[in-house]
């Protein structure tokens, strides 16, 4: 390996002595608008170049180029200005509004103006993030923001994340479909993105097509998102900014009704005289109507919504300072999150996040870069059980005749020797919820430190080394304890002294980079090569404890534990080391070709197949700017065109190809256990991912058009084959397997007026998906596993539903019928039993449709911006609803009204059958398609009202600048579904969002999403 | 250029410093061993065997599960028990008969006993290069755990010898000898399947210590399972033979009520214990959790059957209790309930006791015309259970006595569907409800008369998905 290094330090060393100096200088400024205003975002770039910067929230910048080149200053909706560098230091530029569309992109190793762009990539800026609906996970926000990309909230807890799926699901395995994260440089997993403030982001990048997620050979295959966190400018005093923002968030209210107690009692009074006999010792049967009982638990009756849930609190604080001397840039913030969430008793989700950024030009030839943050998240856990240890599922299912505590004669409630009441444990849902949410807590704590470390040393002009090493620690503690006098304590199998159990978990992810950058330009070539040496390394750690007897409920160390019942630790480890070559190339703007080849290896791989080597190549033409093209309207006409190779391994055990025992406990000493088969020949999922584009600017760029194309092949699926039962070998992982995502993307905006004083944008995009599994292992259909009712095979779509049809009810008798596998009519019980009754409809978990829009409206200081999201094609099996209209089927859990309307008389239609065949036909509801529900829905995810204090008013202030603003979230829906659309995870834990397959296969009764009111101040000095 | 040497410097000491070799991608597991290493040594073959052993302990074989094991399957789908309203209504389909093959009922203890096969197996496969003093014992070990493991899947999803003319053609199910993740084994015969069965009980009973640690087999228990085995095919001069190498005699009376509560282990042959720390499973789930005062039934004793029990039999203490939840009152299951006063369910799992070799040897000798011995073997158990008892059946009455003993004494073990379906008898439930005093809501389902195809269970349809040689059950 050193032999290897000398050899290309020899070469290099012979290519550097031969090529001079330049003089580079740091120049630093200020880009306005013609009236004055800063525009934030607006893309600094060295024309001829792939260097480039934006400007800062009031408009600043900073830059290093040589004395010569030419800066290009554009935004969108201005035209974009040229000046040579020349002894300036500084250089501010007014934009001209009525200009071109150049947005910057962050592709990870390097920056490129979108015009010199080959690829399909989104960025969003700083500027458009502060516009959006804060949430406390990034994820979130990227809803309908970008074509292409589909975003499914996991639940509505604060702080939980979302299933981001960029082009379609690209792999089976769970969490293999989600896209690679990079912050600074450093890869960070999907749930930890609640780790990084808001406010620190500069700018997020999103990669669709190989021409650029090839440059991240292995993991880039389901897309990247690039995370780039903010900077100071150069030769300016601090500019000190505070945000803070106050809100109620509450629960989106039912598009149905729950029973009250009458309701509930007569109910079951109508259940019992049809035979429903699981109703004989329920209150409707057991009391009479008017009688004093029956009165009784009317005026005691609960509605457990308004117990259980609450109006919670959003609150953010944040503060930053940033400005910078000649030589060196800072950027300090601090800032606090908060969201309590909605269920009463419990605290929800708080984050502290800190981060100091400098930049620091030590010689004229060496730049020293740090970027640190620091977070620590707390949140308070409920359980997301299917049962009625969850809130929200005690919620829907608590009997409302049925109360919190035991009631005396009086109704008041009864107290135990301590004199605190006593809670009421009866009933079908009889857990005390609420004093399980203060006796049982669970505390997730998360201390995360991304660092990125770097030195670029420039030789000349031309070439340049960085090196870079980005790390990112996650300290991560979670407690749950069950407090010694508890309910559950009391019920539960040997924890009557409590119990408590802990994790603490290290994990550690590790980025080593070497990177030797090549530039040439001239006025009509540019050159961009990049050579990369990279070494990644991922360990993660975890000791857990858990002890019973506890002597108090104050004290929860496990110290305090008299009987320790689980003690250990666990470590894993994966490692990945890289060589790529990138390189770029555009004559005069108008033709433009990239290319890049990378090898990884992959320590979760067989040993003698851990590499792999993938490569892209894109060109692009950029018709508007030949010299025989004169329509004078349009500003920019580019066709682009990418073909490329991507790797994957995530979604695989880090030792999967290896065989192994692993050993536990039995009386008398150890016990080996045979745990994995060995699969030496395990090797890379590679997606291969064709794509055609157009981009179009008209009418002085007032008219934005981009679309694009695409077919993402994904073969040698990472799949976990299931042995043969008989052979106990349980699963194996392979490589078999091939699917395909096709899709078209559109993304169109427009400018219907712009004035200087009054602006109207309009603007929303689309992804049309098609999606196909082209081969399984032996061509056999596959039960998905972490799903309920999906089966994958062969031809059909991505996670589809896999369940009996049923046929509606049966109008002389009532009762519910279903087809058969040969497509006649049947009762439940006369179903063919020599065939599959289940079937494919094409109906899959993954929507075919998918976007946002928008409309923005300036007018003077004023702003009022709405943003739309929206998702159709989707199939959901509605399990909730399906509980809470279930033909007396569990008939002690609270229903809906809507299961009033059940088959009464023959000839009776649009109805739900006769509860009569209830007890027999369930079951089968339970694997048939009658609550099988369309997840289509639009919401208004945004609506912000804002006003800018104009500069002639704070002129005499210190204030530099003041917006203050007023903002809804998810205030409007529009769905046919039964309950609220936006379902991800169905019970966290049952299928936990790691583990998830089919992300919005059913509903369990998880975290519902939230709605909420804030105002807010932003105001800089 | 002192500058340009100066960067190289730089550039040079960084890469140099900062990155090795491609050694970085062999990466071995912190918290498992490769394979080649975990046969070789006397303490390999300890820890390989006990692992065998462990895999009984899961939910779907001794562990208590509420999906269905060993010790409450035999009870759920016969007439011991009745379902509890009040319950979480786990096993409905298994106590209704209601199961098809898409939701398999039993198909963990299916994918389970290949599990534990597979265990075995590899110990056999592994063992050949190990010249150690505990070889015949490991063997031994080895083979009468893939005997036990097949024969608890075996009784459930084929038909059992005596039970029908045809059942030893009939489709039993794959006995697997060897350790190939690859293999696709097919379902043999009954017939084939019992032989196999006996001949690695056989070898076992030969090989096996006398005494071997607790929480595994020695030879009395495998003397047990293998009457049990010659019993099922009708081979009583056999059963006899291999009850009448048991020695140990049934619990005490006095000691009946201790051995469910772990105080002594009196008659018992082959037991897991449960202790927190090594195992601390809660096999007590199976039937109920909570405290008797504020009970969570799951099932809960038959009425009738609860009348069975005299007060005069000290099984009526050591197996039920009264309790309650709320105004409801239950007889409940307390054979696994827990030690001394707790109701955690954990209890050591007890497989394998003394009291069956002589209701086995009972009924065979019955079987074989020698009703005198057979009352004498039935006297050994009934002498230990009652202070007295009236005793001196004859021809049929000493039958009902000897199968009414059976139900008694192995109630709630997982027994009685079996001793049901082996007898070609039906199951016939008495209509009562599940409370104490036989009100309250009765289970759906009451009477699955003999010879219906409910008696084998279907093979979950995942199972046949994944092995194209599996043949599913006739009616499913």
């Amino acid at each position: 390996m050193r032999t290897k290094f000398s050899g290309i330090l020899t070469l290099l060393l012979a290519l550097v002595v031969q090529l001079t100096f330049a003089q580079q200088k740091t120049i630093t400024g200020t880009v306005t608008d013609d009236t004055g205003l800063p525009l934030p975002g607006a893309n600094v770039i060295i024309k001829g170049t792939s260097t480039g910067t934006q400007s800062d929230f009031d408009g600043n910048y900073t830059i290093s180029a040589n004395v010569g080149q030419t800066l290009t200053f554009s935004y969108v909706g201005f035209d974009t200005k040229e000046v040579k560098v020349g002894a300036q230091n500084s250089i501010n530029v007014t934009l001209a509004p009525g200009a071109s569309l150049e947005e910057v992109v962050v592709t990870g190793y390097s920056t490129r103006n979108q015009t010199v762009q080959t690829s399909a990539v989104v960025s969003i800026s700083a500027a458009e993030l502060s516009q959006m609906a804060p949430t406390t996970s990034i994820d979130n926000m990227l809803q309908g923001k970008a074509a292409g990309v589909q975003v499914t909230a996991a639940n509505g807890k604060p702080g939980q994340g979302a299933f981001v799926r960029i082009r379609g699901t690209g792999s089976l395995t769970a969490g293999g479909s989600s896209p690679l994260y990079i912050v600074d440089g450093a890869p960070i997993r999907e749930v930890d993105l609640a780790t990084i403030p808001n406010e620190d982001i500069e700018n997020i990048s999103i990669l669709k097509d190989a021409a650029t997620t090839a440059q991240y050979g292995s993991r880039g295959a389901n897309g990247v998102v690039i995370i780039t966190t903010k900077s100071g400018v150069r030769n300016k005093s601090a500019n000190i900014r505070y945000s803070t923002r106050y809100g109620v968030v509450s629960r989106i209210d039912d598009n149905f009704q729950l029973m009250n107690a009458e309701q509930k009692m007569q109910f079951e009074a109508e259940m019992y005289a049809l035979g429903v006999s699981t109703a004989a010792t329920l209150p409707g049967v057991t009391t009479l109507p008017g009688s004093p009982e029956r009165q009784f638990l009317l005026d005691n009756q609960t509605d457990w919504e308004k117990l259980i849930l609450k109006d919670g609190i959003l609150q953010n604080n944040s503060i930053s300072f940033s400005g910078g001397a000649e030589k060196i840039d800072y950027y300090f913030s601090v800032s606090n999150d908060r969201n309590t969430g909605i269920i009463d008793k419990i605290d929800g989700f708080e984050r502290l996040g800190s981060r100091l950024n400098v930049n620091l030009d030590a010689k004229e030839w060496l730049k020293l870069g740090v970027n640190v943050g620091y977070s620590r998240s707390t949140s308070d856990e409920p359980r997301d059980r299917f049962n009625d240890q969850n809130p929200f599922f005690a919620v829907y299912s608590a009997a409302p005749y049925d109360t919190e505590f035991v009631l005396d004669e009086f109704g008041n409630p009864v107290l135990d020797e301590n004199g605190d009441p006593i809670y009421d444990t009866s009933g079908a849902s009889d857990y005390p919820i609420r004093e399980a949410l203060e006796d049982e807590p669970q505390l997730d704590i998360r201390n995360t430190t991304l660092a990125s470390i770097n030195t670029q040393v420039l030789f000349n002009k031309n070439w340049s080394y960085e090196f870079q090493t980005a790390v990112n620690w996650l300290s991560r503690r979670v407690e749950y304890y069950v407090k010694p006098g508890s309910y559950l304590a009391g019920v539960a199998a040997g924890i009557e002294g409590g119990l408590k159990r802990d994790f603490q978990d290290h994990r550690l992810d590790m980025t080593v980079s070497n990177r030797l950058n090549y530039n040439l330009s001239s006025d009509n070539h540019s050159l961009n090569v990049l050579g990369l040496y990279e070494y990644n390394m991922n360990e993660f750690n975890r000791i857990l404890a858990e002890s019973t007897q506890f002597p108090s409920p104050l004290l929860s160390t496990q110290t305090n534990g008299a009987v320790k019942r689980e003690a250990r630790s666990n470590r894993d480890r994966l490692t990945l080391v890289s060589y790529g070559l990138f390189a770029n190339y555009d004559f005069k703007e108008r033709y433009f070709v990239s290319g890049s080849v990378r090898r990884d290896g992959s320590s979760s791989f067989g040993a003698d197949v851990q590499w792999g080597n993938f490569y892209s190549g894109s060109v692009a033409w950029n018709v508007a700017n030949e010299d025989f093209f004169s329509v004078d309207f349009i500003n920019d006409l580019k066709f682009r065109g990418s073909y490329g190779s991507v790797g994957n391994r995530s979604g695989l055990a880090r030792y999967a190809a290896q065989g192994t025992v692993i050993f536990d406990s039995y009386p008398g000493g150890s016990s080996t256990i045979p745990d994995q088969v060995a699969n030496p020949e395990l090797s890379w999922e590679t997606t291969t991912t064709t794509n055609v584009g157009v981009e179009f600017n008209a009418f002085n760029n007032r008219l934005r058009f981009v679309s694009d194309y695409f077919i993402r092949k994904t073969t040698d699926l990472l799949f976990p084959v299931q042995k043969a039962y008989e052979t106990g070998a349980g699963q194996i992982a392979t490589n078999l397997g091939d699917i395909e995502n096709k899709g078209l993307e559109i993304s169109l905006q427009g400018d219907l007026i712009r004035t200087p004083e009054f602006t109207w944008t309009l603007g929303g995009n689309v992804l049309l998906l098609d999606h196909k599994i082209l081969e399984l292992p032996n061509g056999d259909p596959i039960d998905a596993p972490n799903t309920f009712n999906i089966r994958w095979e062969e031809g059909r779509k991505i996670n589809e539903h896999f369940l009996i049809r049923y046929a509606g009810v049966d109008p002389e008798t009532g009762r519910g019928q279903f087809y058969g596998g040969d497509g006649n009519i049947y009762f439940a019980d006369e179903l063919p039993e020599d065939i599959e009754n289940r079937v494919f409809q094409g109906k899959s978990t993954i929507a075919d449709l998918e976007g946002g829009f928008f409309t923005n409206i300036t007018y003077k200081g004023f702003g009022l911006r709405t943003d739309f999201v929206f998702k159709s094609g989707n199939w959901i099996n509605n399990t909730v609803k399906a509980r809470s209209t279930f033909d007396g089927a569990d008939i002690g859990f609270n229903q809906t009204v809507d299961a009033f309307n059940y088959w009464q008389a023959p000839g009776d239609t649009d109805v739900a059958p006769s509860p009569k065949f209830a007890a027999v036909d369930r079951d089968i509801y339970y694997n048939s398609d009658r609550w099988l529900e369309k997840g289509d829905y639009i919401r208004l995810r945004n609506v912000t009202l804002s006003y800018s204090f104009p500069k002639k008013y704070l002129e005499k202030t210190p204030i530099t600048s003041l917006r203050i603003y007023a903002q809804g979230q998810n205030l409007l829906t529009f769905t046919k579904f039964w309950g609220d659309p936006e379902v991800g995870l169905s019970s966290g834990e049952t299928i936990s969002f790691a583990d998830a397959v089919a992300p919005g296969e059913t509903t369990l009764y998880s975290y519902p999403n939230t709605k909420s009111y804030q105002m807010g101040i932003d105001v800089s000095f | 250029m002192k500058k340009i040497i100066l960067k190289i410097s730089v550039l040079a000491l960084i890469i140099i410093g900062t990155t090795s070799c491609d050694s970085k991608l062999d990466q071995i597991p912190f918290d498992a061993f490769g394979n080649e290493n975990a046969y070789v040594s006397a303490a390999d073959f300890e820890n390989a065997i006990r692992g065998a052993y462990a895999g009984f302990t899961a939910g779907s074989m001794y562990g208590g599960s509420d999906q269905g094991g060993m010790i409450d399957a035999g009870d759920v789908l016969a007439d011991n028990v009745t379902i509890a309203q009040e319950g979480r209504g786990t096993r409905t389909t298994l106590h209704n008969w209601r199961y098809v093959a898409a939701d398999g009922p039993l198909s963990n203890t299916y994918q389970q006993t290949y599990v534990i096969v597979n265990r075995a197996n590899l110990i056999l496969e592994n063992i050949d290069d190990f010249e150690g003093d505990s070889k015949e014992n490991i063997i031994a070990e080895a083979k009468a755990i893939r005997a036990l493991a097949h024969f608890n899947s075996v009784i459930f999803f084929g038909k059992i010898p005596t039970q029908s003319g045809d059942a030893n053609g009939s489709l039993g199910i794959a006995y697997v000898t060897e350790a190939n993740a690859n293999a696709l084994p097919a379902r043999e015969t009954v017939g084939v399947v019992y032989d196999k069965i006996v001949a690695d009980l056989t070898d076992a009973v030969t090989g096996i210590n006398d005494v071997n640690p607790a929480g595994r087999l020695n030879k009395e228990g495998v003397a047990t399972l293998l009457s049990r085995v010659y019993l099922y095919m009708g081979k009583y001069d056999l059963a006899v033979n291999a009850a009448n190498m048991v020695t140990t005699k049934p619990a005490s009376r006095d000691n009946v009520v201790g051995v469910w509560k772990d105080a002594n282990q009196d008659g018992l042959l082959f037991y897991i214990p449960n202790e927190v720390g090594t195992l601390g499973v809660g096999v007590g789930v199976a039937y109920s959790q909570g405290s008797l005062t504020n009970l969570t039934p799951e099932y809960v004793v038959d009425y009738d059957f609860y009348t069975e029990f005299s007060d005069d039999d000290i099984r009526k203490e050591a197996y039920t209790a009264f309790g309650k939840k709320g105004s409801n009152n239950y007889n409940a299951i307390v054979k696994w309930f827990g030690r001394g006063s707790s109701f955690d369910g954990l209890v050591d799992m007890k497989i394998l006791r003394a009291a069956e070799a002589y209701l086995n040897k009972a009924e065979a000798y019955y079987r074989l015309g020698n009703e005198t011995s057979a009352r004498n073997a039935l006297d050994e158990v009934r002498s230990r259970r009652y202070t007295s008892f009236a005793g001196g059946e004859t021809g049929q009455a000493l039958l009902d006595a000897i199968m009414l003993e059976r139900r008694l004494e192995f109630a709630f073990e997982g027994h009685r569907f079996l001793d049901l379906k082996r007898w070609d008898f039906p199951v016939e439930r008495d209509g009562f409800g599940d409370l104490a005093d036989g009100s309250g809501v009765p289970s759906d389902a009451q009477t699955l008369s003999s010879g219906s195809n409910k008696f084998q269970l279907p093979i979950d349809q995942s199972i046949l998905d994944v092995n194209p040689n599996i043949q599913q059950n006739p009616g499913y």
